[in-house]
């Protein structure tokens, strides 16, 4: 086939698909309801649903998702033919030829890939549809494309293949909300209990939008979509969280995740931005060849370099100023400028010549084939950037305050989005951009996962609520592989994240089942004893939580170790990090103590309610078959042969030839201190494991150990673990009063100033159209009137000349007689003259 | 003083007296009989004045025919005997005033105006004959010319001379005013005839 | 006494029939004492004409001519005037003019 990579877009598109179905169907249901008497609107909103919700929507998804699956999963195996397993090293860097217009003519290229791809046109498209062009810069484009290697193939199939079992689960799992009317017991209006029309197809609606945009996020190329996927799925956490939004503690969640997720992805964006002004481009092939040197050229010029695959720094030239199109830098260790490298490497020769002389001649706005520069600092605050919005999307310390509340949503959300798929984009994002990491930042990454696994360890030492112990335990998890990834351990990371999907589902399914059998009791202190009752449930969930723990031959365990080795060689090659290595080996055992706990609580003992042990009851099919199928997974998708050796997982080697050269090379001496103290990092844990094992089921099943006597011998460390380290507290002090503080002061200025002013305006307004009314009454009309009146008045008076009296008529013939003949006598002249 | 003088003094007192009297008199027959009186001196005065056609024809006209039918409408709109009609006191000063201003002015205006003098009359006033009244009236409606020659003439303003003078015959304006005089009267019998009184009077 | 009665004379007694003639047209309430006003206003202009026939050689036989029609004018006038106010008087059953007084503005 030309291009498999298409089946990879139409997996993609599988799900988005489906939800513009389900949108256009419920868009249609709702614009027949009102004509829902007619015989045609009547069928119409029949047809689509009517009163109750129908299942078709569900099968729809379903279908979408597992169709999606069985495309990946050719892909998966068209793509291992293509890149048969061999070690990356002898593979043959590629050398791709690249039409690019340069200057008036067309010219072919070579381009360098520093990922070994046997046909990039097969596995990789790129399309441009937005270009910036900024004058004497050359354009900047935004593109959309897809660019497949073997960790997409492995992210894609664990993906699809979780979202198609909680799909099933759910079927089963939301009958509920099937009925016409669902009565929410935890919302409480004036007459009860709200009663409200079930939303079946409304939860697989956003099912189908976020696996599209979890799918997108994973096939991307370049950051912009990335970041696209990124704030899609955020939207979708927020619709799925906030599934039950008439509950204000789930609409308050829903809230507070997104808000949570912003915060990280303003990091982001300034990530972004910087990536995008001083490197000109988003492209992640691009991006890694401009600012690592790039491993092999045509003249074979930086094989030899001791600086391949490395961030190359340099130092301004003292005594040479920059002139006004770069400046001259000597390649210097510990240089403030980073050397930013040309994309095609038609010019070469030029990377020989600063290699040669070390002396790099830097201009501000390369043209191709010429060598740029950025400040180092930058390039840090990029990398960190990038990570915050990781931090935010994977629920790290500081950023992970919204996990825990998230479990408000319905489990199979809890299963898919916040423990397999959604969180671990952030992690799978730190995996990508991993060449473009500083020393610095990775070393901020390492910290903020361990600090996180230890807290959310502790946390949820102490929680009842058993969907909130998985919640922390997500977040204690993520902090692994975030560590494993700051130390370098790229395999590491994202073999455990794998790994940890399909245990982590599989436990949030398992306690899915635990609340459905129980009506929807989710504390577990009102729990015990259920063993008998939910067997299946009860042996898939301790297969998970062995998993989890670490025990051998389980698919946690090989993960696990894997990082732990990586952790005890980076400690090895840098001292004084050692911290870095205590706190994974002790969470360790407190991940094993939790979740034994947990398990011990929920199933084994004896019932602690008799309301709730009476009604408990083992789940339908739909429920159980994905428990078993998940269950039999997270035993064996990281076996290898032999079986018993923890390096030899064949889902390590697969994503080991994803791995960047960069990571290979600047850890190279780490990863050989990993391998050789790997079975020493194991062993520790596994002592700490089975010590904590026991010591839970001390506590927890024999009663040697009373926890309400720990709980008073200890209040305060309880209280301390009880309010989660008071994060949420201390947030609330220093951000949301504040906010809300300013939010007040800004309303009492627009109640009092603002609409004060305009009330104010507005009663000036009204006085002065009074005072003009007056004006225009008084002055304007009463000239007129008075006008009219002494007009009037006037003529009046002038009538009374008019008396209608004979006798005065002749009085005035005589005076006027009388008149003219005084006028004639004063002018004619002869009588004067007389 | 010689017989013209006093009688013009006689007649000229009884006639403004007279007139004087009809304006004064609240009773209209007392105004109608000084009236009379009035009528009478006038017509003296121009028999004084040596026309004795117009003086006879004032009486015969004026006298024997207006006041009489001034006396019947006296008559005929006879009111009640207590029904007076005054006028009130400033009215008449009113009037008065009116009056003695419109007297100044004419007489301000004959005193001061040149009249030419003509120094011819006398003669002809000896006798009835030698005027010759009615002759000259009737010679002057065929258009006959009998003028004074122009040396006897005197006192004429501004050393003027009088124009030269065509005859004109008056005998058709006089036929016109006849004529006149009788449609008048067709006129006014036809305005004057019987109609349906509009009842008694309040 | 005056000086020779001449042509101011008689000028005057005419201004003074005249006068009184228009005083009393101005004056009396009576319709017939109007009219009785109007007769004495024209004879006092006759006596003005006369009076300068006799003392005015150019106007010497034209102004008894023309005291003749003024005398005629007087009756046709009277007659009229007679018939107007018997209308008047019909109409009112009084012939007081105060009454007429429909022309009052």
């Amino acid at each position: 086939m030309e291009s498999p990579g298409l089946l990879y877009v139409a997996a993609t598109f599988l799900p988005l698909a489906s939800f513009l179905l389900l949108l256009l169907g419920g868009g249609l249901r709702a614009a027949a309801k009102p004509v829902r008497d007619t015989p045609l609107g009547g069928s119409i909103f029949r047809g689509l649903g009517g009163d109750a919700p129908i299942k078709t929507g569900a099968y729809i998804a379903t279908g979408a998702i597992g169709l999606a699956f069985v495309l990946s999963l050719i892909g998966f195996i068209l793509f291992k033919q293509d890149h048969p397993h061999e070690a990356v090293e002898h593979t043959a860097p590629h050398q791709e030829a690249v039409e690019h217009a340069a200057g008036a003519d067309v010219v072919q290229d070579w381009r360098l890939s520093p990922l070994s791809l046997a046909d990039p046109s097969r596995w990789s498209v790129s399309v441009d549809w937005a270009s910036l062009n900024m004058g004497s810069r050359p354009a900047t484009t935004l593109s959309l494309g897809y660019h497949i290697d073997s960790l997409t193939t492995v992210m894609f199939l664990m993906v699809s293949f979780i979202a198609t079992l909680i799909h099933v689960f759910s079927i089963g799992y939301m009958g509920d909300e099937l009925q016409p009317t669902v009565e929410d017991h935890q919302v409480h209006t004036v007459d009860g209990h709200l009663r409200r029309r079930g939303r079946f197809g409304r939860f697989f609606l956003f099912l189908s939008l976020f696996c599209f945009s979890m799918l997108n996020l994973i096939l991307a190329d370049n950051l912009f979509q990335v970041f696209l996927s990124w704030e899609l799925v955020g939207i979708c956490s927020y619709l799925l969280v906030g599934f039950y939004y008439e509950r204000r503690s789930a609409s308050n969640a829903a809230i507070k995740a997104f808000v949570t997720n912003r915060v990280g992805d303003a990091g982001f964006i300034i990530g972004l931005l910087i990536l995008w002004t001083y490197v000109g481009t988003l492209n992640f092939e691009d991006l890694f060849r401009k600012i690592r040197l790039p491993e092999n050229d045509i003249a074979n010029v930086a094989t030899a370099s001791s600086l391949r695959h490395r961030i190359v720094r340099a130092a301004v030239v003292p005594g040479e100023a920059p002139s006004r199109d770069g400046q001259k830098l000597q390649i210097s260790a510990g240089g403030d400028q980073v050397v930013l490298f040309p994309e095609y490497s038609r010019h070469s020769e030029e990377v020989r010549k600063a290699l040669d002389t070390g002396i790099v001649d830097a201009k501000f706005a390369p043209r191709t084939g010429q060598l740029g520069s950025m400040p180092y600092w930058v390039l840090v605050v990029a990398g960190l950037g990038i990570f915050l919005g990781c931090v935010g999307k994977s629920a790290q310390f500081p950023l992970h305050v919204w996990l825990p509340d998230a479990m408000e949503g319905p489990t199979p959300v809890s299963a898919l989005i916040h423990a397999a798929t959604m969180v671990a984009a952030g992690v799978y994002l730190v995996g990508r951009c991993f060449p473009l990491f500083t020393p610095e930042a990775r070393l901020v990454i390492a910290y903020t996962g361990g600090i996180t696994l230890f807290m959310a360890a502790t946390i949820a030492i102490v929680q009842t609520d058993i969907k909130k112990v998985l919640a922390y335990s997500t977040v204690s998890q993520l902090g692994y592989m975030m560590l494993a990834l700051g130390v370098g351990g790229w395999i590491a990371g994202l073999f455990h994240l794998i790994t940890h999907a399909f245990f982590k589902a599989l436990l949030f399914l398992g306690s899915g089942s635990v609340i459905y059998g129980c009506h929807h009791e989710q504390d577990m202190t009102k729990m015990g004893g259920l063993y008998p009752k939910m067997k299946v449930t009860a042996i898939t969930m301790l297969v998970g939580m062995l998993t989890i723990a670490g025990i051998p031959l389980f698919s946690g365990w090989y993960s696990k170790d894997a990082i732990l080795a990586q952790a005890l060689g980076f400690v090895q090659e840098y001292p004084k990090h050692i911290l870095l290595f205590l706190l994974p080996l002790l969470t360790a055992g407190i991940t094993a103590f939790y979740m034994f706990r947990l398990w011990l609580l929920t199933f084994a003992g004896k019932p602690r309610d008799e309301h709730v042990y009476e009604h408990a009851h083992e789940s339908p099919r739909t429920m159980t078959v994905p428990l078993i199928i998940l269950a039999v997974f997270s035993v064996a998708v990281a076996w290898g042969w032999p079986l018993y050796d923890a390096e030899a997982s064949v889902l390590n080697s697969t994503i080991e030839q994803s791995e960047p050269l960069s990571a290979k090379i600047e850890f190279a001496t780490v990863h050989a201190f990993a391998h050789g103290s790997h079975a020493l990092a194991g062993n520790l844990a596994l002592g700490l494991v089975l010590v904590a094992l026991i010591f839970a089921s001390l506590i927890y099943h024999s009663r040697v150990l009373d926890p309400e006597e720990a709980k008073q011998q200890f209040p305060g460390i309880h209280r301390f673990l009880w309010n989660k380290w008071y994060v949420d507290e201390l947030y609330s002090a220093i951000i949301v009063r504040p906010a809300l503080t300013v939010a007040h002061w800004c309303r009492k200025f627009d109640t009092r100033v603002i609409d004060g002013t305009v009330d104010a305006t507005a009663r000036g307004v009204v006085q002065l159209s009074r005072w003009d009314g007056r004006f225009d009454l008084g002055i304007i009309d009463g000239l007129v009137n008075l006008t009219a009146r002494v007009v009037f008045a006037v003529g009046g008076r002038l009538r009374t000349v008019q008396t209608g009296y004979l006798r005065s008529y002749i009085l005035f013939l005589v005076l006027a007689a009388i008149g003219i003949f005084a006028v004639l006598s004063y002018f004619v002249a002869f009588v004067r003259a007389g | 003083m010689d017989v013209q003088t006093a009688l013009f003094w006689i007649l000229a007192g009884l006639t403004g007296l007279s007139a004087i009297a009809v304006v004064v008199t609240q009773n209209i027959v007392r105004s109608a009989a000084w009236l009379l009186f009035t009528l009478g001196g006038v017509a003296g005065i121009y028999f004084l004045l040596g026309a004795d056609f117009v003086g006879a024809t004032q009486l015969i006209v004026y006298v024997g025919g207006i006041l009489v039918l001034v006396v019947f409408g006296v008559m005929l709109t006879a009111q009640g005997p207590f029904v007076t009609m005054k006028t009130s006191a400033a009215e008449w000063a009113i009037s008065l005033v009116v009056g003695l201003l419109l007297f100044s002015v004419i007489t301000l205006a004959a005193v001061n105006a040149p009249w030419p003098q003509d120094a011819h009359h006398s003669e002809d006033m000896e006798s009835a004959e030698t005027s010759q009244n009615s002759v000259k009236l009737g010679a002057a409606f065929l258009g006959i010319k009998e003028i004074t020659p122009k040396k006897d003439l005197t006192g004429f303003p501004m050393g003027k001379t009088p124009p030269e003078r065509k005859q004109v015959a008056y005998l058709l304006p006089f036929e016109i005013v006849s004529v006149h005089l009788l449609v008048v009267l067709i006129g006014a019998a036809y305005l004057a005839r019987a109609k349906r009184r509009r009842g008694m009077p309040t | 006494m005056m000086p020779e009665v001449g042509l101011q004379s008689y000028l005057l007694l005419g201004a003074l029939l005249f006068v009184c003639g228009a005083v009393c047209m101005a004056m009396k309430r009576n319709a017939i004492g109007v009219l009785m006003g109007v007769e004495l206003v024209l004879n006092g202009a006759n006596v003005n004409f006369v009076a300068f026939a006799r003392f005015n050689s150019t106007f010497e036989i034209e102004g008894q001519i023309f005291a003749l029609f003024v005398i005629v004018m007087a009756a046709a006038e009277a007659a009229i005037a007679l018939a107007i106010v018997l209308n008047f008087y019909n109409n009112h059953m009084t012939v007081d003019v105060d009454t007429a007084e429909e022309l009052k503005g």
